[in-house]
Parts: structure tokens; sequence; C-alpha cells
């Protein structure tokens, strides 16, 4: 009875908080626009009985689904954000692997201190964050003043307002989810491996290459993943870094939903999205249940 | 037919296949290695043993090339190995932890070493199969290595720093991590493996009595310093120092005044007792038999008897406090005259229930003339 009580807890939390939802949004990108509140068409009538039950479920369809291959804003929003969030995702292991590394080899006694650095940004909050790069990519801003001060540059660099500036804020802000998985790899290594490889004729780099990057390979994929998936919906980073010529697919379901008020376009391309993601996402439980695996 | 014992160290015209020649180190203010100088030979099972914190480990490592000397040279066929890196050097070591890849299988874990310096995929396949036949590891060639028993992985670890056919293989602690039993089973593979092969091995151990069962020669170490170099045997019979005697099996100490009678030496130990007789070793620098010494006799090579025995010279009486079995022998914890603890230890060739000697007896330990060694004090 305990047993069963608490497992239907989770259980319950994603009934209510994920399959609900996605149900009501599922619903609606099957739904007509309509000028009315709720904007859209057919809403259930349950005091009409199994007739009205019967009405509505024959009025829903797939238009939206079929409108969204009409035009081609949507299939390149999706590929330009795809783009966007892989090339992101790349670069941030570039920058988070080396991170990492320094941290597994770091004195012990210095390392809670490095990964406090790590999270130490999730203190300020996210919005004002991306502010503040717009505040040092701005023409005007710290970065381009700091360039012409130092005489490298005589004008002002575009950045802010380009793709160059949505891919400094994906990095900056996803980095701590690349580096965190990696950096647990890293550290529960255990050195003398490094030293057998040496001792059985390895160079140092040939170390590297095959013994410590296949031991972190399931923290690089961890990583990659926790940056790629929310990448690829980001909102808030194209729209406030990003210039008018930025096409990611948030910002497109944002303004189909809010100035469009097109409430099934806007369901059926998150539906779209979320259908994309599950790849990605199956893809990440898979690795962690090797990694798992073997641990055991 | 006579076979030739194997003694290189012996043999003046041998040339050792490692010399370390006055070799210190240190790490800042604290030195591991303190001015040593030792010749181990080609063939040789070499064992460094010592309590933890000796030097032994840094000793070893300074040989695969994992740490340098701060003072002196350490030559390998000759040549200094100073400037070598260890992914060039002609010798190879199993880690205490064993250090085995846990993403390959044990096929790739032994091919590792023989993949980095060649690319006949044929000669690797063979020699890896050798190396699995060798260490009876066929059958768990696909697995990795969680997937087989703490003495599997143990073999895995041999089979992989052996695949290279190293001038020089380096062994730290091999069986620490094996019970008892598959420990003593694994010595036998280990001595039997090294003759196969030809390699000179030298090991790790703190345990006296794994270093006994498989070395050829034993080095006792002692904060950094060697305090002795002998075969097992030599070592135990006749150890130079209180500190080897000690930590080498179990032994009686007495101290006392030595003086030379004849071909033996009289020890005067403690007032109104009769003197211990022994014998110096004449031709060994220590123990001259004069003056302040130590002597020490093994418990194995002391008799007890309830009857006074007849004819011996060495005479102690006491009486039996504690009784030590162990199955295949006893130790009697004898108090002799002074309240000094004395132990005397005797097969069981009879079974328990007809031993005559039991708790608070009086009973008399002898012991032959030649039984002991006297060491410097």
């Amino acid at each position: 009875m305990r047993k069963a009580f608490l497992i239907a807890v989770p259980y319950l939390w994603l009934l209510l908080l994920f399959l609900v939802p996605f149900l009501i949004v599922l619903k609606i990108s099957l739904s007509d626009i309509a000028l009315a509140i709720p904007p859209y068409t057919p809403t259930l009538d349950v005091s009409a009985g199994w007739q009205g039950i019967r009405e509505f479920f024959a009025a829903l369809d797939f238009e939206n689904y079929v409108f969204l291959t009409t035009d081609d804003l949507y299939w390149k929003a999706y590929l330009s954000s795809l783009q966007i969030a892989g090339v992101s995702t790349l670069i941030t292991l570039a920058v988070g692997y080396p991170i990492a590394y320094a941290m597994a080899r770091a004195a012990p006694e210095w390392r809670p201190t490095l990964l406090m650095l790590v999270i130490l940004p999730f203190w300020t909050s996210f919005l004002i964050r991306v502010y503040s790069w717009m505040g040092i990519l701005s023409s005007e801003g710290v970065l381009n003043q700091l360039l012409m001060g130092l005489g490298l540059i005589s004008e002002p660099l575009q950045i802010l307002s380009t793709n160059i500036a949505v891919y400094i804020g994906i990095v900056y802000t996803y980095l701590p989810f690349m580096i965190l998985p990696i950096y647990a790899a890293l550290e529960k290594m255990d050195e003398s491996l490094l030293e057998a490889a040496e001792d059985l004729g390895c160079s140092r780099l040939s170390a590297f290459w095959l013994v410590t990057v296949p031991l972190s390979k399931s923290g690089i994929i961890a990583g990659c993943f926790l940056v790629f998936i929310p990448a690829i919906g980001e909102f808030v980073i194209p729209s406030l870094l990003g210039g008018s010529n930025t096409l990611m697919i948030g910002k497109v379901l944002w303004e189909e939903f809010f100035s469009n008020r097109d409430w099934p376009v806007a369901s059926a391309v998150a539906i779209i999205l979320l259908l994309i993601l599950i790849v990605p996402i199956v893809l990440f439980q898979r690795n962690e249940q090797k990694a798992r695996e073997a641990e055991g | 037919m006579s076979q030739t014992v194997f003694a290189p160290w012996n043999d003046p015209d041998e040339t050792p296949l490692i010399r370390f020649k006055g070799v210190t180190k240190r790490f800042g203010g604290f030195t591991a290695i303190d001015d040593l100088t030792l010749d181990i030979y080609a063939r040789e099972f070499f064992a460094l043993l010592g309590p933890s914190g000796c030097g032994k480990t840094t000793l070893m490592r300074m040989l695969a090339g994992f740490e340098n000397a701060t003072e002196g040279t350490i030559e390998l066929s000759g040549q200094n190995i100073a400037p070598i890196p260890p992914n060039k050097r002609a010798v190879n070591m199993m880690f205490q932890s064993y250090a085995l890849f846990p993403h390959l299988s044990v096929w790739e874990n032994i091919a590792f070493g023989l993949k980095r310096e060649s690319t006949d995929k044929e000669a690797i396949s063979a020699r890896v199969e050798e190396m699995l036949r060798l260490t009876r590891l066929t059958k768990f060639a696909k697995r990795k290595p969680h997937q087989i028993s703490g003495g599997q992985r143990q073999r895995v670890a041999l089979a992989r720093s052996l695949a290279k056919a190293p001038k020089l293989l380096l062994l730290d602690e091999p069986l620490g991590a094996l019970d008892k039993k598959l420990r003593e089973e694994t010595q036998f593979e280990l001595m039997d493996i090294q003759e196969k092969t030809g390699t000179t091995f030298v090991i790790v151990t703190h345990d006296q009595e794994e270093a006994m069962t498989v070395a050829s020669r034993v080095a006792v170490m002692d904060e950094g310093r060697l305090v002795q170099v002998d075969t097992p045997d030599v070592i135990y019979e006749a150890p130079n120092s209180v500190y080897v005697a000690d930590f080498i099996g179990d032994v009686n100490i007495i101290e006392g005044h030595a003086t030379p009678e004849g071909e033996r030496a009289r020890i005067d130990w403690a007032e109104g007792q009769p003197p211990i007789w022994g014998t110096p070793r004449g031709a060994a620098g220590t123990g001259s038999g004069a003056g302040k010494v130590a002597f020490a006799i093994r418990p194995e090579k002391v008799a007890i008897a309830k009857e006074k025995p007849e004819g011996r010279r060495n005479l102690l009486e006491g009486q039996v406090i504690d009784i030590a079995y162990l199955g295949n022998s006893s130790t009697y914890h004898v108090k002799i005259a002074d309240g000094r603890i004395f132990k005397a230890q005797t097969a069981n060739t009879r079974r328990l229930v007809n031993r005559d000697i039991t708790w608070e007896d009086r009973v008399w330990l002898s012991f032959t003339e030649t039984a002991g060694v006297i060491l410097e004090g």
C-alpha cells in the first residue's frame, strides 16, 4: 500500500503537469482558429451529451499540419534551429571539455570551489544575464569600447542582433550543463589508467585519445544532449540577442501565438518540435542507462 | 646429473640487468630513497620487501619511469634510463589496482600495448592468443573487466604487462587484492610464468611470506635504505640485523653481553641466569661475537619439554603462559626467569588430545649452540 502510494506520487505529477497539458496542446493543434475566447473551435460541450462529444471529435482535423508544409518559413525555422543548436553544442563541448578536464585534474581541495564557480551564474536570473550580454555586445557596449580603446578596430563591430550573438548567448548559458557531466566522468577516472597506457607505449596525447576520451564518453554525450535539447526550442536568447534574420522555431512559435493569435498553428508547431526532440531525448536516455550498466 | 644453482649475484663475471648507483629520491623535504646502490640480474625474481612508506614503491616507479631520481643513476642493460620516458622503456608494470581499461575487453586490454608498436594484425592476434593461453583466460577474451572475478582481473593485468615481452616486469603488490587461498595458488602460477617466459621480475610487497615464496632474492627495506639483500633462506636463517630478524617471521630476541670462548661465544643476558651459548659468524662482518649483542632465535628452533633434557648447554626453565594453536603447529609462550616471554614452536605431529603440555606447566626450553644468530646490538 505504502509502496503503491510512493510510486503513484511521481506518476500523478507527470500526469498532471505533462500529459494533461500535452493533450490540451494536441487538441488545440487539431482545432480551427476562431474569433472567440478561447480563440479556437470546437470546444467540448458536455451538456449536449453523447451527440456533443461526437460532433466535437468530428470537427478535429490535421489542417494545421498540412498548412505547416505549405509555407517554407516553418521547415526553414526547424532546420535553422537544429543547425544553431548543433553548432552551439559543438562550441560548448570545445569550450567545456578543457574546463572540466582542468577541474578534474585540479588539487582535490580546490575542486569544490571550482565547482561552485561553475554553478555560481545560476544565482542570477537568466534574463538579467542575457540582458547584460546585450550591454557587452552592443555597438556602444563594453566589448566594442575595449577593442576600440586598444586600437584594434576603428569602427564598432556589429555583433548584437546577429547569429554570432545567439551563439555566444547559447554557449554562455548552457556551458555548465556541458561541464558538469564531463567533470563527473573525468573525476572518477583512476589516474593509474593513464600511467598504464603510458607504460604500454602511449604518448601523453594518444593516452588522452585512447583512454581519457573513451572513459568520459558518457559524460560528453550527456552534456551534448543537455545543451542540444533545450537549445533547439530556445526563445529568449534569439529574440533578445538575435536579429530579424535569426530564424529559430521558438521565435516563430511565439509570434504565431502572441502576434497572430493563431493558437492552433502555434500548437501544431509545438507538437512537431516535440516529435523532433523525442529522437535526441530517447538517445540521451539510452546513453544514461548504458553508463549506469557499465558502472554496475 | 648436477643442476647448476641460479645465483648470478655470486658470479663476478655476470653483468647486472639493473644497476642503482647511489640513487636518492626526495619529495620536497622528505627523503623516500636514501643513497641506494643495488644490482639486479637478468632472469631474477627479485622482491622488494618492507613496511608501507619504506620507499619500495618509489623504487619501482623510478624503474617504470614515473619518477626520476634526485641524485645518482639507474642503468638498464648498461644504459642510463633517466632520459627515457616510460612509453619508450623495455619495462612494463603490473599495477596494484590492475589499472585495466574498463572500456576495453580482456582481449583488447592485452592487445593495447602491442597495437602501439605494430600494425601487423595477425602478429598481434597470435601474441594475444598466446598470452590468453598462458594465463588461462581464453574463455574470457570477450568479457569486459567488470564482468570477471578479481583473480581473473589479476591474470589479465599480468597478461597485458607480459604481452610486449619486456626485459623487466614490475609487479606492484600484485596479489594484495586476492584472498589468502587464491593468493597462494597465484604465487606458484607467477613463479611458473616467470620461469616459462624468462623475464626478470621485480615484485613489491609488504607480505614477507609472499616474498619468501616467490623470490630468488629479497631486499628488505627500511626508511629508504636497503637493510639486507639476500636469498630468502639467508634472510630467514641469518638476518644481519635485529630489524630484519624481527620483520621476517617470528623471533625471540635477547640482549646481552658476549664473550668469545673458542669456537663459541658466551652471552650473559641476566643476573643469576645461566649464559646462552651461540656461534659467532666468522666471515660476516656483523655478529663478531663480542661486546653488546642481540641473540635471535626462531621459535621453531626451540625445543620444549616437561623433563629436563640431558647434555644441552642452552637450557631455560619457565612456565607456559599461553598456547597459540595454529592447526599444523602450536606456539607456546613461556615465561622465563626474568619475566621475559620466550616463544617455542612445535609441529603438531600428534593429535591435540595427546598433547602433554598445557597451561601453567613448568617446562624446559632448549636449543643447540648453532640454532640462533648473534647480532650486533
